[in-house]
């Protein structure tokens, strides 16, 4: 059978180009291009019909109307009196503010459970398998709803609020989450420079001890070196430029606290749901990963006096991280996602200021979808584009 | 390949199984309905008084009882009908599509939904207004007392922008937080999360009635903005429009005229004077206009009742009522004070 | 009965007595981080234990006509009166009453078909999971639609009734003799020793009867329509979740392999296609789906909303297939491929029996979490106003007599979702353990 197939075309029959494999491919690739050409074009076709047919008003110049409603958290200026645009900008920030904390910390807590799942303890491997069990066969939503109504929202009223730190400067209430906001001074952009400045010597000095490793097998506490000149660099400018930074500190003030930053319990709801919903599956894959290592590499390590600590951070994970990169990014991309169920709690995010209440309020509903759409698309392809850059780094090269 | 194909047909079948026809702009909307014979009706997500689910799934609620009315008055009978509940962002464009025939719902008339929408407002069944609820014990007796406070507000209505109108009046520095799900933010109002809750003022009475110790809670005198609610149609057919219209103002005209879903069959055989008759047919040709059957008025009241009668069920003192008074409020006839008022039926 | 015996306990006996303090001792109580850890656990236990015991069983009332006397017997505790009274509700969502047999008999016809394959002594399991998806659907979805039948639909039907009852024989037989349905019938008509040709011949002649007599019997059956508007409750949301996996397994293989494809105008097509779909919240899909389908249309044609929503949902799942088949695909060695080819292996036969069912076996975790969030993402077609499971939980926290009932049906839902999740997750790690044929 196989060799009939393969035969080129020696017998020079009339149809035997069929059997060109060459010939197959650019067949193939018409038919499908012109498919999906015609597809889309019928589809582009029917919609601008439909939307002659409808009396309904289309077209993006419904951002630069007033919007007119009010919002709880805004992480740049915004009132009533602002427009649609703005509205926009505003609710994507609320959505790529949460998302990342959340991404940091889902990572950071997942890695840590996955770890944990694989330990040789009894009591900790059953703690985390159980975490990852309930949190995984539970819907989001249920976990957002429980976190908001069943923990943050039982926090103590503004006027018996919480003094977090026993200093008087932040807060915390069922209305939020208050701190003392930075008041930048004239001479701060010396000290922002010279965090620039200490970042880069910092790396300058890891390339260099990783460089010198390589040739001497000298080792260099690189880390620690990189980290003091991080702090000391700019607290020495921030000190000789006379501390040019106040703190606006929050006050009780009628209802609620005045000044500094605040978050509300949404957000604090909101993030704690994400992160610790998506540790469970970071955690699985993490473990996956780990597993999909083979023992030999493990064992090899042992033999050649390698400690557990350092055979899993020098063998076993960067090998692992083959299999758990794709994944996560789908983990990542999904923490951004399903910040969109913050409409539930009332968080502020693009979904519920854009595509709840602006459209709502306008009836605009096919430019604010797409809109939205193209938002989210945005992130995302951004997330799985640098992932998929590493990803390409770390795969293996066989050959 | 092959699979793809396969895939290919499968869904062009699957397309043609799906596939009915609809709202063809050349058809009216009448003989639409007439011709599928059984109305589509749209309503939102159940919210008490306007359009709830009972526990073995039926609907009910004054709006429904207004999609009744109308697929009694085109199609003779109340159950030729299907409720669809769509959410607040689509509503708009399920009634441009032509996938529901009528929008019952709890819609604010304004004059953008009014001109942009490609929709029509026809009749109003009923009077809202905002006000704010708070603690009794907050000792708050006027709205203007919030300066600074935490409102609770629920998303995609028109609450949300007469809250920062009315704030922005009176600079009250007002901190909206929205909600989606009217039990989440009363959960939150009720365990402090928020100094008030803002609401048209059925939504309130509603929600206070449910709380643990409704004498606890307050609704301020204050209304701060107009909600007038009827069932919207498409734009350009006018005949369907004035169909609902009239359906609405028959609901009203009976209460003023005395019948009921009780004495109506009565008040047919023998009218006790000509508005009567002309309205259920017996006397003069007024359904001539609207394309509809002569008893359609009669099989209004008959299967669904009066304008009362519907307030007294679900928005009244009623088993399935939410207990808001009538007396005196604007949902009151205009014999008695009210602003519900329909124009002569002749 | 003795000497039977003794193997048994022999097996044990590496095991030892479990000395309860010792055990406790060292994995509970070994480091001192292990003894702050179990003192923590504990009284996080604790604290979840009493006041859910508080809650939902202490303070709860049973028994009550409406909310309002829910509050007045006990305002502190759970109200599960309005839970009983919603609970079918919650399943069959808005089914008429006298129909929701319906749902049941489509459930069992289901198990029943499918418990085959998990008996071992059944022969053709391959051939009885094929059954299962090509005919049920049709089946079940005449059963749950009801109304007219139209011709195909018929037949489809006689298919489905002749290849359940078939498979029901042939599990029996299986179970009991070991045999297979074909072998018993042949023998039972006497012609086993008869050449291949006549025996495959008599079998389709069989089967073709079969259908005849099933297709007159089904003939007289007719059950009245039920609208999709009236679907709801759990039941809705497993059929949309089950499309919606079904379809996903075969779509997603086909986009990974073409997202894999040498021919760039295939690759790209499935590259975007993936990347669009994978990249926003399946609420703005489910957006798009009622609000954009509809202008994509001809004029005058409208999908209805169930359809439109599963459509989206089948998109949506496949994309996300489509990438575990590719992660999987990445874990094969490259010496497999190249050792398919060298024996001659043409495309479609190298990935169906060679590729495929190695990386299947590294995919099983992965899928079995994209079935889970599958089913927890279906509640999301509760915002564009379907009854699934969620938005009945939310309209018993709206009707009249139950009015602000919504924490005790949450945790209802939350409950049988777990059961639901966990127990496909259990089985998967089972189905992950069985076909772990590394030696390590």
């Amino acid at each position: 059978m196989a060799t009939i197939d393969k035969a080129p075309s020696t017998g020079g029959g009339g149809l035997a180009f069929i059997h060109d494999e060459r010939f197959r491919s650019v067949f193939y690739q018409l038919v499908t291009g012109v498919v999906v050409a015609y597809v889309a074009w019928y589809l582009f076709d029917n919609t601008t019909r439909n939307l002659e047919s409808r009396g309904m008003s289309s077209g993006f110049d419904f951002i630069w109307l007033t919007a007119g409603f009010d919002t709880d958290f805004t992480l740049i200026d915004y009132s009533a009196g602002h427009t649609y645009g703005r509205v926009f900008v505003v609710g994507m920030l609320n959505t790529l503010f949460v998302s990342l904390i959340a991404i940091v910390l889902a990572t950071v807590l997942g890695f840590f459970m996955g770890i944990m799942r694989l330990s040789s303890n009894w009591l900790v491997s059953k703690m985390a398998s159980a975490y990852v069990e309930i949190l995984r066969n539970t819907p989001l939503l249920m976990q957002i709803l429980f976190w908001y109504l069943g923990i943050f929202s039982l926090l103590p009223r503004p006027k018996q609020s919480l003094d977090m730190f026993g200093v008087g400067v932040s807060f915390l209430n069922n209305r939020g989450f208050y701190n003392p906001s930075p008041i930048f001074g004239e001479m701060m952009w010396a000290t922002f420079v010279a965090i620039v400045v200490a970042l880069v010597a910092a790396f300058t000095v890891r390339k260099w001890a990783k460089t010198r490793q390589a040739a001497t097998g000298q080792q260099f506490p690189a880390v620690w070196a990189g980290l003091a000149i991080f702090i000391v660099l700019p607290s020495l400018v921030f000190l000789v430029t006379g501390s040019p930074m106040t703190w606006d500190v929050p006050s009780l003030q009628g209802f609620n606290f005045q000044g500094g930053a605040r978050v509300p319990p949404a957000f604090l709801a909101l993030l704690v749901a994400l992160v610790i919903y998506h540790s469970a599956y970071i955690g699985e894959s993490v473990r996956a990963g780990i597993q999909s290592v083979h023992r030999g590499q493990t064992e090899a390590a042992f033999s050649l006096g390698l400690r557990p600590g350092k055979t899993l951070s020098l063998v076993v994970i960067p090998q692992a991280m083959r299999a758990i990169i794709p994944p996560l990014i789908s983990i990542w991309m999904n923490v951004v996602k399903n910040s969109s169920l913050a409409v539930a709690i009332g968080y502020p995010d693009v979904v519920a200021l854009f595509m709840q209440t602006s459209l709502n309020q306008s009836g605009y509903a096919i430019e604010i979808v797409a809109l939205t759409m193209l938002f989210y698309m945005t992130v995302s392809l951004t997330i799985s584009g640098l992932l998929n850059i590493y990803n390409r780094r770390v795969q293996l090269r066989e050959r | 390949m092959k699979l793809v194909k396969f895939a290919a047909a499968f869904a062009a079948a699957a397309g043609m199984l799906a596939v009915g026809t609809t709202g063809a702009s050349a058809e009216s909307t009448l003989e639409i309905v007439k011709k599928r014979d059984i109305l589509r009706c749209q309503v939102g997500k159940p919210s008490p008084g306007f359009y709830n689910l009972d526990a073995q799934g039926n609907w009910y609620g004054s709006d429904v009882a207004v999609c009744q009315a109308i697929a009694a008055a085109v199609l003779g009978d109340k159950n030729k009908l299907e409720i669809q509940s769509v959410s607040t962002q689509a509503r708009f464009t399920a009634m441009a599509n032509g996938e529901s025939d009528v929008l019952s719902r709890t819609t604010t008339w304004t004059l953008l939904r009014d001109t942009q929408l490609g929709l029509d407002f026809t009749a109003i069944n009923f009077y809202d207004g905002q006000g704010f609820m708070v603690p009794k014990g907050s000792g708050i007796k006027s709205a203007l007392e919030l300066k600074g406070a935490t409102v609770c507000v629920l998303t995609g209505t028109t609450t949300e922008l007469n809250l920062a109108d009315y704030n922005r009046k009176n600079n009250l520095k007002i901190q909206a937080v929205t909600f989606e799900d009217n039990n989440v933010r009363d959960d939150t109002y009720l365990q402090g999360g928020c100094d008030a809750i803002t609401n048209d003022k059925s939504g309130l009475a509603s929600s206070k009635a449910k709380f643990a110790n409704p004498g606890e809670h307050v609704i301020l005198p204050e209304t701060i903005s107009k909600e007038p609610l009827g069932p919207v149609v498409r734009q350009n057919d006018s005949q369907w429009m004035d169909i609902v219209k009239w359906t609405v103002y028959a609901l009203i005209n009976a209460e003023e005229l005395g019948i009921n879903s009780k004495n109506v069959d009565e008040m047919r055989k023998n009218p006790p004077n000509p508005s009567v008759g002309r309205m259920l047919g017996a006397e003069g040709n007024l359904e001539k206009g609207l394309g509809l059957s002569k008893d359609w008025a009669y099989n209004v009241i008959k299967q669904v009742g009066n304008y009362g009668e519907v307030y007294e069920a679900y928005m009244g003192g009623g088993k399935l009522g939410i207990g808001i008074d009538r007396a005196g409020s604007p949902n009151a006839l205009w014999t008695q004070g009210g602003l519900q008022y329909s124009p002569p039926f002749r | 009965m003795v000497a039977a015996a003794e193997p048994g306990i022999s097996a044990q006996q590496p095991k030892e007595k479990v000395d309860p303090i010792r055990w406790l001792k060292e994995n509970l109580f070994s480091t001192w981080y292990n003894v702050i850890l179990t003192a923590l656990g504990l009284y996080i236990i604790y604290l979840v234990a009493a006041g859910l015991y508080q809650w939902g069983i202490a303070d709860a009332v049973w028994v009550a006509e409406t909310r309002r006397e829910c509050l007045d017997k006990n305002p502190n505790g759970a109200c599960w009166a309005g839970v009983f009274a919603w609970f079918e509700g919650f399943i069959y969502g808005r089914y008429p009453l006298d129909e929701r047999w319906r749902i049941n008999f489509g459930v069992i016809v289901l198990v029943l078909w499918m418990v085959p394959l998990w008996l071992p002594r059944v022969q053709g399991k391959i051939g009885i999971a094929a059954s299962v998806v090509a005919f049920y659907p049709f089946f079940a979805g005449y059963l749950f639609m009801g109304g007219d039948k139209s011709l195909f639909l018929q037949v489809m039907v006689s298919i489905a009734i002749v290849s359940f009852i078939g498979v029901i024989v042939h599990a029996v037989i299986g179970v009991t003799s070991g045999g297979s349905l074909a072998r018993t019938l042949l023998r039972l008509t006497g012609v086993s020793g008869a050449g291949d040709k006549l025996q495959r011949n008599l079998l389709i002649i069989a089967a073709l009867a079969a259908v005849a007599i099933a297709f007159m019997a089904q003939a007289q059956w007719e059950v009245p329509t039920v609208s999709w508007v009236r679907w709801g409750g759990l039941f809705l949301t497993l059929v949309i979740s089950g499309i919606g996996i079904t379809t996903a397994l075969p779509a997603g293989i086909v986009l990974a392999l073409g997202r894999r494809s040498q021919l760039p105008v295939i690759r790209v097509l499935c590259t975007t296609f993936i990347e669009v779909f994978r990249s926003v919240p399946l609420i703005t899909i489910l957006f798009m789906a009622t609000t954009m389908f509809p202008l994509f249309l001809p004029e005058g044609f409208t999908l209805n909303k169930l359809v439109q929503v599963i459509v989206a949902v089948c998109l949506f799942a496949a994309c996300y297939m489509a990438e575990i088949v590719r992660g999987g695909l990445q874990a094969i060695p490259k010496g497999q491929y190249e050792a398919a080819h060298a024996m001659g292996l043409g495309y479609w036969r190298m990935m169906g029996f060679i590729i495929m069912p190695q990386a299947l076996k590294f995919m099983i975790p992965n899928i079995v979490g994209n079935l889970i969030g599958l089913l927890k993402d279906t509640t999301l077609v509760t915002i564009i106003g379907l009854f699934d499971i969620l938005n009945m939980i939310q309209a018993a926290s709206q009707d009249v007599p139950w009015r602000g009932l919504h924490k005790e049906p949450m945790f209802v839902g939350a409950l049988i979702f777990f059961i639901i999740c966990f127990s496909m997750s259990k089985y998967s790690q089972h189905l992950e353990r069985k076909l772990n044929t590394d030696h390590r």
